[in-house]
């Protein structure tokens, strides 16, 4: 188990309604505590130190929010490759679409294993630019996953590290 | 769990920036760019305790937080007469270079070379080399670039514990003393970058390649078997190729705030650069000291409280004023210098601070999409060489102090303005103290001179006027524009809105003004 990188990354915008779901379960976490050696990052909106926080660990999860279909709150998890490029080139604000991308190339160009991931998601009530606070459903959706996590958490602890 | 079927988006955060152009005939005859955000920092510092700019202003941008960091600490020690050790200006320009290298090598590797790889230009001889290259996640300059400027910007982290948003410069210094084990690190980093910016990017070794000092020589140069093939010679022979040199002129006046404050030399009048500052006039071709006393801001176009003409940053306001559905489009200002529309960015920074092989191709075919982007990489070898500069004097001065407090009695009310060179031009932050507290706070960044929108004469920004007269060939997928934008590496994600046909000549029900993202 020593010397094992694990990291719980949460992305979004505090500032954007319900796409402050990552850095609110990120609050959460952080105030109860995460097991061992879990690490929590709070990355934000910053695509490329996103990456960085990811290249090297063994095992990763990543919290965001996903764009509104009808059910808000529902939880997803989500496997890296079903989460799609993002249509436009944000540049220095890099998507997860971006982030996963580039995370598989450094470590092919670098003939390293990538880090083990999951990825949940809670979906937004809708894209609402400038306003504080999750909207009724998707806070409601913060206890569920703050209990699917800590299962991850331990289930991706337990797990054998990829050799 | 509920299935969704839309793509989990991620660049949600709408776009800063809108581009709308008008097309003719394929041809661009009008262009507004318009900075969709208050930015609001001015009138956040208003009544604060003035140190509190060391730590607000970095966060003004996430990628040149330290070129925030170092104008607000400039305009302070300007305004308390604040004398600054020479290893605390050694240190402040090795990080402000460190963070020009990352955005250098990003923006051009990145953001830059991918439009290059488009499917349009699947027929050009150099599109199988380019592909190998610049392509996403797959090309080799691709994934390199994403490994070193990650690596580069631990020099910062070295001397400011953290990046971006770091608050470690103060007046009168850095927080942090150099010490072997940093310098060496340091040193460290360097070497690795300036070997693969060598083998990688330019081709040849650093000094052959900054010796090159005429376009005949380079343009020889870059059918070498070395430089030809490595990152920039792919690019340069490819957009010269494709006549993208000639793309997206501009303004032919530029501006420059000087690069690197001089370590020995620092002090009033505060002009003593490494690289010299300047006013480049297109029209004369002559370089004129720089006098940020004819700095001008505009409003007549922008969504802030209305005043007469222009006004100096020592009297200017920043007091937001929406007002939709006027003439009024952005919630930038309009710079101006000397009533002239002015660009900047890394070609300004060389042209002006004396490149020899940069003046000369500016002189023999004007600026453009290339030459800008030409100038940002050529940039790269001039931070290496005074990044192990600042590192060599470093270590012969050790022992000297890195931070000496203001004297008791000398921060007194008054003002000063920090100018510096960020990795994308000119900024410049201008503050006025008065009973302790900043009563004033004035901020002109480099994408604030080149995005401006339309002045109180009705002239048109610098990219406004670059985009006219070019020509799309494929209204869904302006590539043109893509490039020509990104050539002046914009700090803004782009949304370009397009209005099809002349304005009052598109025919009743006619599709409505689309939305449309450059890199689509």
């Amino acid at each position: 188990m020593h010397g094992r990188r694990l990291a719980l990354l949460c992305l979004g915008n505090d500032l954007h309604g319900d796409d402050g779901f990552g850095p609110a379960v990120g609050r959460r976490l952080a105030a109860q505590g995460l097991p061992e050696p879990w690490q929590l990052v709070q990355a934000g909106t910053r695509g490329m130190e996103a990456l960085a926080a990811l290249q090297g660990c063994d095992a990763a999860i990543v919290v965001d929010a996903a764009a509104p279909a009808g059910q808000p709150g529902c939880l997803r998890h989500w496997r890296p490759e079903e989460i799609a490029l993002e249509s436009a080139a944000a540049d220095h604000g890099m998507g997860l679409g971006w982030v996963l991308r580039a995370l598989q190339s450094v470590h092919a160009a670098a003939a390293t294993q990538a880090p083990r991931l999951r990825i949940l998601t809670a979906e937004m009530s809708e894209l609402s630019a400038f306003r504080l606070g999750l909207s009724v459903p998707v806070q409601a959706a913060v206890p569920g996953a703050m209990a699917q996590l800590q299962r991850w958490m331990q289930e991706m602890q337990d797990e054998p590290a990829a050799c | 769990m509920a299935r969704i079927e839309l793509n989990v988006d991620l660049n949600r955060v709408e776009g800063d920036l809108a581009v709308k152009v008008v097309l003719e005939d394929g041809v661009v005859r009008e262009a507004h760019t318009a900075g969709t955000m208050y930015r609001g920092f001015e009138q956040i510092l208003v009544g604060r305790t003035p140190r509190d700019a060391m730590v607000i202003t970095p966060r003004v941008c996430g990628i040149c937080g330290t070129a925030h960091l170092y104008a607000a600490v400039l305009a302070l020690e300007q305004a308390w007469g604040t004398p600054v050790p020479p290893n605390a200006t050694r240190i402040r320009n090795l990080c402000l270079i460190a963070e020009g290298l990352q955005n250098d090598l990003r923006q051009t590797f990145l953001f830059f070379a991918a439009d290059l790889c488009h499917a349009r230009y699947a027929g050009h001889p150099l599109h199988a080399a380019v592909l190998a290259a610049f392509e996403p996640f797959k090309g080799t300059i691709y994934r390199e670039s994403l490994a070193i400027t990650r690596r580069v910007l631990e020099i910062v982290a070295h001397f400011g514990g953290q990046w971006p948003h770091s608050s470690y410069m103060l007046p009168g210094g850095v927080v942090t003393a150099p010490d072997t084990r940093r310098l060496i690190a340091c040193r460290a980093i360097l070497d690795e970058f300036q070997r693969w910016y060598e083998t990688q990017v330019i081709g040849a070794p650093l000094h052959d390649w900054l010796a090159l000092d005429t376009a005949e020589r380079y343009l020889e140069w870059t059918e070498r078997p070395g430089p030809a093939t490595a990152a920039l010679g792919l690019i340069t022979r490819f957009m010269r190729s494709q006549g993208l040199h000639r793309l997206g002129v501009g303004t032919p006046h530029m501006i420059s705030f000087g690069a690197w404050c001089d370590p020995e030399r620092w002090g009033p009048p505060y002009d003593a650069h490494l690289l010299r500052s300047g006013f480049y006039d297109g029209d004369s071709r002559q370089v004129l000291p720089l006098q940020q006393e004819h700095i001008r801001e505009h409003v007549r176009h922008s969504w802030f409280k209305p005043y007469p003409g222009g006004r100096h940053p020592f009297d200017g306001e920043t007091v937001p004023d929406y007002q939709p559905g006027t003439d009024r489009y952005s919630w930038a200002k309009a710079p101006r210098y000397e009533g002239r529309v002015v660009q900047t960015g890394p070609l300004a920074e060389l042209l002006i601070g004396g490149d020899a092989l940069v003046r000369d191709l500016h002189d023999r075919e004007g600026g453009g999409a290339w030459l800008r982007q030409f100038a940002r990489v050529r940039r790269v070898g001039y931070e290496l060489l005074h990044a192990r500069r600042m590192l060599d004097e470093l270590g012969t001065h050790l022992k000297a102090p890195h931070f000496e407090p203001p004297a008791p009695g000398t921060e007194t009310d008054g003002q000063g303005c920090g100018l510096v060179m960020a990795a994308r031009g000119a900024l410049g932050h201008w503050v006025q103290l008065k009973d302790g507290l900043v009563q004033r706070y004035q901020i002109i960044t480099p994408t604030a001179w080149n995005a401006s929108p339309r002045d109180s004469d009705g002239r048109p920004g610098h990219w406004e006027s670059s985009l006219v007269g070019l020509a799309v060939q494929d209204p869904n997928d302006p590539v043109e524009i893509g490039l020509a934008i990104r050539s002046h590496d914009p700090c803004l994600v782009c949304t370009v809105h397009f209005v099809e046909g002349a304005q009052g000549t598109t025919p009743a029900g006619a599709t409505p003004p689309r939305p449309f993202r450059i890199g689509a």
